[in-house]
């Protein structure tokens, strides 16, 4: 099969001696979202960096489309577009102007780029904007004119490094329907880099997770939830009893049994079983324990990053440098 | 190669136009150095005018008819060197907004991105310049201001030379700081490496005093300056007698080689600056 993206044991180690990535093995196929979830620091920028030919690999190899990157990687730009972080418009130009800029960077002639440019505008819904400074925009029409600028030339392969970056809630859910809507436009690849476990679990078709610099898991996020082989039971016993603990952790299936809080409330993690409610029933009743609540769910993405890292998402990385932690990925 | 070149260039012109301040200062700069500098160095005034020989004394000095005129054709070497110290401030802000890495990521060939940036940066250090040249010919006919006197008759050759002159000027000082800007990451250093060669150009060349008064040292640095070797064409080539000791072709041969090697330098460093790493 051809990968849109190959990289094979891809190693960066800065002539500081400071290694950012060790043997990152990934493989993207041609058309899918691909998210690159990891915690501040873990190498997401580097992998990037890398793969769009702005750092030389120290180690290993990585193809795009076919193609060396380490040995053509003027080939690989012209069929890359790469979306930033920040914001990189110049503030005192108008959007379309801009974006003028950004295709004529790619050698289109005024007569390619112009039907592109309007088209683009209209996709980020930026057309009655265009002709106004960018100095005046809203952070939201930043990042789509930013995209506007990585997709004008009609990459194959789209970088998104941390778009959502900075955007409160409401202007991420925004964003991530541009990002969605990109899909249908033309055959594309998206490789978006993430530290938003829910980022990357609503928009990829497949992911990998990045920690210290290794690959720590890879697939398609129900499986990589999936190969927990557990689901989580939430109960609220009735009354608090002291053998509580003792009694869920008896039930056969019950892999574990943490304590929320002191009303009563405990998380079971069990193996995946239709029969595993009706089976905790029974034996609460056998038991003498009253039950007032239950319910089931899988694993978010969160459940994973702790059993492949041993660490909660929440406590990994470099600090808070990007702002609050991310939110947990939530029951879904 | 062409289209990305003058992409760089358009994209380099708009943010220059969009800038009123930027504009003005352009305009204005060239000016003030002109009436203020201009007409409080006022050498003339160690030479009476009435006393024996001091006309020829003057002239033997400075090689024009007057300081003012002297000065004027030195100031445009002055105006190109302090204009050209910013070549290089464009690269540092897009290094820290993120638009230089944009850039890089471009398949646009490093060599169109450097060209478009050192020809637009070059225009903008010489037509100051121009600017500066022309209002001193105009103080002539201002009230209380001494102007720029030149020979009645100027021919086309002379012209060439002269704008050779600057235009090589302009290059060569334009690619040596637009180079320090792809080299450098902090605005400090490159604000410091600049002001520590301003001064120190200026006043080892002779555009604003003559070599005559120079100890002997500093005269044998003055005579290979580029300054004193643009400004030497351009004094010959507007000024009667100005005794310099070699036809302005010498010095456009002296001049060509700075700027050879000058863009040498500033192409070996930006292109380790543009480098992947």
């Amino acid at each position: 099969m051809a990968y849109a993206i190959r990289t094979d044991r891809l190693g960066k180690q800065y002539p500081g001696g400071t290694v950012a990535l060790k043997d990152v093995s990934l493989d993207v196929r041609p058309g899918e979202i691909f998210g690159f979830l990891g915690p501040n620091g873990a190498g997401k920028t580097t992998t990037i960096s890398v793969l769009t030919t702005v750092l030389r690999p120290t180690w290993g190899y990585a193809e795009i489309d076919g193609v060396d990157v380490a040995l053509y990687p003027e080939r690989i730009r012209r069929t890359i577009g790469l979306v930033f972080q920040r914001s990189t418009a110049d503030e005192t130009l108008t959007g379309r102007e801009n974006l003028e800029i950004a295709a004529g960077l790619y050698g289109l002639s005024p007569a390619e780029s112009r039907p592109r440019i309007r088209a683009v505008l209209a996709e980020m819904h930026l057309a009655e904007v265009a002709d106004r400074r960018v100095r005046g925009y809203s952070g939201g029409m930043r990042r789509r004119l930013e995209i506007a600028a990585g997709i004008v030339h009609e990459p194959r392969i789209l970088f998104l490094d941390e778009p959502t970056l900075g955007l409160d809630p409401q202007g991420r859910g925004q964003f991530w329907q541009y990002i969605r809507a990109l899909r249908g436009r033309q055959p594309m690849t998206i490789f978006l880099t993430t530290h938003y476990l829910d980022e990357a679990d609503q928009l990829s078709d497949r992911i990998a997770i990045i920690d210290h610099g290794g690959i720590v898991a890879q697939g398609p996020p129900a499986q990589l939830k999936a190969e927990l082989r557990r689901d989580l039971v939430d109960v609220r016993t009735s009354r608090t009893v002291a053998e509580a603990r003792a009694i869920l952790a008896r039930v056969p299936g019950v892999v574990a049994v943490e304590r929320l809080g002191n009303d009563g409330a405990y998380r079971l993690s069990v193996a995946r079983s239709e029969a595993i409610v009706p089976s905790i029933v029974r034996s609460c009743d056998a038991a003498g324990l009253e039950l007032a609540a239950i319910s089931t769910r899988t694993p978010s993405l969160d459940e994973v990053f702790l059993t492949v890292t041993g660490r909660q998402y929440h406590e990994a990385g470099d600090g808070e440098a990007n702002g609050p932690a991310p939110p947990p990925a939530g029951g879904r | 190669m062409y289209r990305e070149f003058v992409t760089v260039l358009r994209r380099e012109y708009l943010k220059f136009v969009r800038v009123p301040i930027w504009i003005a200062a352009a305009f204005v700069t060239p000016i003030l150095y002109l009436v203020l500098f201009g007409q409080a160095f006022n050498l003339d005034a160690l030479f009476p005018s009435g006393a024996g020989g001091a006309p020829y004394l003057r002239s033997a000095l400075f090689g024009a008819p007057n300081y003012f005129s002297y000065f004027a054709v030195g100031m445009v070497a002055f105006v190109t060197l302090s204009m050209s110290l910013y070549a290089g401030t464009g690269v540092l802000f897009d290094k820290q907004l993120g638009t230089h890495q944009r850039i890089l990521a471009t398949p646009a060939p490093r060599s169109a991105v450097f060209a478009g940036t050192l020809v637009f940066r070059s225009i903008m250090a010489a037509w100051p310049a121009f600017l500066a040249f022309g209002v001193a010919l105009l103080f002539l006919h201002v009230p209380g201001l001494v102007g720029l006197s030149v020979r009645p008759s100027i021919g086309a050759l002379a012209i060439g030379e002269i704008l050779l002159a600057e235009a090589l000027l302009a290059l060569m000082f334009t690619a040596l700081f637009l180079s320090f800007g792809y080299v450098l990451t902090s605005n400090e250093a490159y604000f410091g490496i600049t002001t520590l060669l301003n001064l120190p150009i200026l006043f080892t060349s002779n555009a604003l005093f003559p070599q005559g008064t120079m100890p002997a040292w500093l005269q044998s640095v003055t005579a290979y300056n580029p300054a004193s070797l643009a400004v030497n064409v351009m004094r010959e080539n507007l000024f009667a007698t100005t005794g310099y000791p070699y036809a302005p072709g010498v010095y456009l041969l002296g001049l060509l080689g700075w700027a050879v090697a000058l863009i040498a330098i500033a192409l070996f460093l930006s292109a380790r600056a543009l480098r992947v790493p």
